[in-house]
């Protein structure tokens, strides 16, 4: 039986936040994220029947709005705006420069456009759906180590590139 | 087991304080405005016709299923009317011809007798 359209228009204002959040900050462009989140509840739209519970709902999203965004940073070539090494040899930044969340959050697409893809996903899943790392393993198929070590090495290029543009935002500012 | 240096200690704590900033600067945002909508759109564009006949209410359903049922029943019956007349006419033909046939046969025999008794027909 297929799902009625008041019904499925709740799960749509549930559930939209969380999906359009996924593909923009994985893909790192609101059009394309536009597009992938509108894909992802057609296709909920169509497989709904085999959905049982919300949690069910809810994981099936987030998996498929991953998948989605992965697909589509694929398909259009998106790639980060700079090689990760750039900066993570970059030994002149400072580590521990405070870094409160209002700043971050400003530059915070930049600093996940400049991750490489399997370490933006999982940072999105980690930070953004406070998905614990085996979670995050076994909807995207990979073994906890490598999502732990994409974690690893996604925080610690974030928080060069934090340190390099906050002190950039700073001195634009002042 | 070993014993993590003060500078260890440190990196330790701004990577926990890091990642709390984080996760309050990764709050989830707002699609853009009429989004449901959009969606809504395109999964109704989506169905098939079949499908939305299911959805229908059910009184609906049954009213929708006495016109479609109705509608067949005139088309049979304008069918079949159709097809007896053809047969009608058909037959109506049939006669014509044969009737035709029997005329010129007949006109034929009587010109041949008057035509052996010696009568001419000049145009």
């Amino acid at each position: 039986m297929a799902i009625a359209d008041d019904e499925f228009r709740r799960l749509i204002e549930f559930y939209q936040r969380m999906v359009y959040s996924i593909a923009l900050r994985v893909t790192g462009d609101p059009s394309t994220a536009e597009e992938v989140a509108q894909d992802v509840f057609l296709e909920l739209h169509r497989s709904v029947d085999q959905l049982v519970g919300a949690d069910h709902i809810r994981y099936w999203l987030r998996r498929v709005a991953t998948h989605r965004s992965i697909d589509a940073i694929r398909r259009n070539s998106i790639r980060p705006e700079a090689a990760a090494e750039e900066w993570e040899d970059d030994q002149s930044v400072e580590d521990d420069a405070p870094i409160s969340s209002i700043r971050l959050q400003a530059r915070l697409d930049e600093l996940l456009r400049a991750l490489p893809e399997p370490m933006r996903v999982v940072v999105v899943l980690r930070y953004q759906e406070e998905m614990l790392p085996d979670e995050i393993a076994r909807m995207l198929g990979k073994s906890i180590a490598s999502v732990k070590s994409h974690l690893h090495h996604g925080l610690k290029l974030m928080r060069r590139k934090a340190a390099v543009t906050m002190k950039e935002y700073v001195r634009e500012t002042a | 087991m070993s014993v993590k240096q003060p500078e260890e200690l440190s990196e330790e704590f701004e990577q926990d304080k890091f990642e709390r900033e984080l996760t309050r600067a990764m709050r989830s945002v707002d699609p853009p405005h009429g989004f449901a909508n959009l969606v809504m759109a395109r999964a109704q564009a989506e169905v098939p016709v079949r499908a939305r006949l299911l959805w229908m209410p059910r009184r609906v359903q049954q009213w929708t299923g006495g016109v479609i049922a109705a509608g067949l029943l005139v088309g049979v019956f304008f069918g079949e009317e159709a097809h007896l007349r053809h047969q009608r006419e058909q037959a109506a033909q049939q006669q014509f011809e044969t009737a035709m046939r029997i005329t010129d046969r007949t006109l034929e025999h009587v010109q041949q007798q008057l035509s052996d008794a010696g009568v001419r027909f000049d145009h």
